[in-house]
């Protein structure tokens, strides 16, 4: 318990040593897009239920983070909170935009306990990078270019079935990995 | 072969949950019923390729003031590909609505500011030009060249010094006969003759030439030309205008004019009139400044030319000679302004007569 403790200390030492760094040079602000860019997307994503405007409001938070980074002050709390707050204002401003999709998504976020289904969407989304190469090709085109097993397969000349097969071991990972996560 | 089993259920279940999204999830072997909630959570799955893109972006920004992006950059990053725009725009402005958009952070108060520097730049460079071409012109008549004014220096006439001299002839193929100079008037009546053409005159004139009145000499039997070498036969010379000698202007001698000896205008002792004996300097009364040369000019070359000028009774200079010269051209500018000068010419004994003066035109650059 005290070693966790001490981890999570020496975290934000480490997180509030890149934001001083990001302050004073914008261009270290690549570090915390690393560390923190599945979180605010998957906080997005969960909220507006598509990948393209998720995207698009992704791109919008992070813009408006190093345009407003010299006024953020550390007060302790981790800085994917003061991202979050952030991408709830561009959020609010969508939906003023498209006031039919505010009232689905305040009913959603109503019924989801957010902070783990946050991690867990964020976690997924890191450990997707960690498969092996020829699985992370065939999950990344079929969820995300949305293309069936055949096209796939024509597309990295190989057969229908190895390309199934491997979309079956790729997710089985996934579910490994996230187990191992979580201890 | 189980496995295979396995790989075609979830197949099944992924396609029909991507094809109808909405739909309540199918019913599964257990086996792939958490693989299916892992690939329902991967329908979210953001594009690598945007992740990569809009670090890029961030980075670019980093590299600018930092600003909210424009919304064309943020739909290229969402789309992949370029937003539609206005074709007409790109080829106008590439920078705010074409290729280079999203390159940069795009500041629509910075193509303001750089449309009002423009346009500043632009309103120098055309009255700059304007202001070059004033210059230019003025030029020649302001600052290149000084010109040495004379009319400040009057000399005041001389007693013991003139010039002068003239010569006559009536075309007779002998040489002027010696003899003695005739009386020397302040005006001539009658140009001095040794062969008299005109026996019966109308209105007889003592023969004169023009020259110092308290000038004498001592009277012989004839007149003539006391330089002459020969007495007989008696004639007037090889010249014209009357007179004797072979010189023009009813004087005796080689010169020009009703004077006596070498030189111009009357008197005596070779040349023109000088200034002094009674001889008042010329005033310039109209003197226009000569131009720069552009050889001269462009090798920022100064100095003086001295001019060897008669200025005739008329007051128009004549007989123009160099006679220090600069060269690059500005001899002849020196010359062609100096011959349009126009003097209010010397006088001697309230008459005026010509007279030789140097003129100094000077050329400086400032």
């Amino acid at each position: 318990m005290k070693a966790l403790e001490n981890q999570n200390l020496k975290n934000q030492n480490d997180e509030r040593l890149q934001i001083e760094a990001a302050q004073e040079d914008p261009a270290r602000f690549a570090e915390l897009y690393e560390n923190n860019f599945e979180r605010v997307y998957a906080y997005v994503a969960r909220r507006v239920g598509n990948r393209e405007e998720a995207q698009d409001v992704t791109a919008e938070v992070f813009h408006q983070a190093l345009g407003g980074l010299r006024r953020f002050e550390w007060r302790g709390l981790p800085f994917v909170a003061w991202l979050l707050g952030i991408a709830a204002n561009v959020l609010s401003d969508h939906w003023q935009r498209f006031t039919r999709q505010q009232e689905v998504v305040a009913d959603d976020v109503e019924q989801i306990g957010m902070e783990d289904d946050i991690e867990q969407r964020a976690l997924l989304y890191q450990l997707v990078e960690t498969l092996p190469a020829d699985q992370r090709r065939v999950i990344i085109r079929r969820f995300v270019g949305q293309k069936s097993l055949r096209e796939i397969a024509t597309e990295l000349g190989r057969s229908e079935g190895a390309i199934k097969q491997l979309q079956l071991r790729g997710l089985q990972n996934l579910r490994v990995r996230i187990r191992g996560n979580h201890g | 072969m189980a496995n295979n089993s396995l790989a075609d259920q979830l197949e099944d279940a992924i396609e029909m949950m991507i094809a109808e999204p909405d739909s309540a999830p199918p019913k599964v072997d257990l086996r792939i019923g958490e693989l299916l909630g892992i690939a329902a959570e991967l329908r979210f799955l953001p594009d690598p390729e945007f992740r990569a893109t809009l670090k890029a972006d961030l980075l670019g920004q980093s590299h600018a003031v930092p600003v909210t992006p424009s919304v064309n950059v943020r739909r290229e990053l969402r789309n992949g590909i370029p937003a539609l725009r206005d074709p007409k725009l790109d080829e106008i402005l590439p920078t705010l609505f074409g290729s280079g958009d999203g390159t940069y952070p795009v500041h629509r108060g910075s193509f303001v500011i750089s449309a009002m520097i423009h346009a500043a730049l632009i309103a120098v460079v055309a009255t700059g030009g304007l202001w070059v071409t004033r210059q230019t012109q003025l030029t020649p008549h302001t600052t290149s060249v000084l010109l040495t004014d004379i009319s400040p220096y009057p000399l005041p006439p001389s007693t013991d010094k003139s010039g002068g001299g003239g010569g006559g002839g009536d075309r007779d193929k002998l040489p002027e006969s010696k003899g003695t100079l005739p009386r020397f008037a302040r005006e001539q009546v009658a140009p001095p003759t040794l062969v008299v053409r005109n026996e019966q005159p109308k209105l007889p004139a003592e023969p004169t030439v023009v020259g110092p009145p308290a000038l004498t000499v001592p009277p012989t039997s004839q007149i003539g030309n006391p330089l002459s070498a020969i007495f007989q036969p008696p004639s007037n010379g090889t010249g014209l205008g009357g007179g004797l000698g072979s010189g023009s202007g009813g004087g005796i001698g080689s010169g020009e004019g009703p004077g006596f000896g070498p030189g111009h205008g009357g008197g005596t002792g070779g040349g023109a009139y000088r200034v002094g004996g009674g001889v008042s300097a010329p005033r310039p009364i109209y003197d226009p400044d000569p131009e720069y040369s552009e050889e001269a000019r462009h090798a920022k070359y100064q100095g003086t030319v001295l001019l060897w000028v008669i200025v005739g009774p008329d007051g128009r200079p004549r007989d123009i000679r160099v006679q220090r010269s600069l060269g690059m051209g500005l001899d002849e500018k020196a010359i062609e302004a100096v011959r349009q000068w126009k003097f209010e010419p010397s006088m001697k004994d309230r008459h005026p007569v010509a007279v030789q003066v140097n003129i100094e035109v000077s050329f400086r650059l400032y």
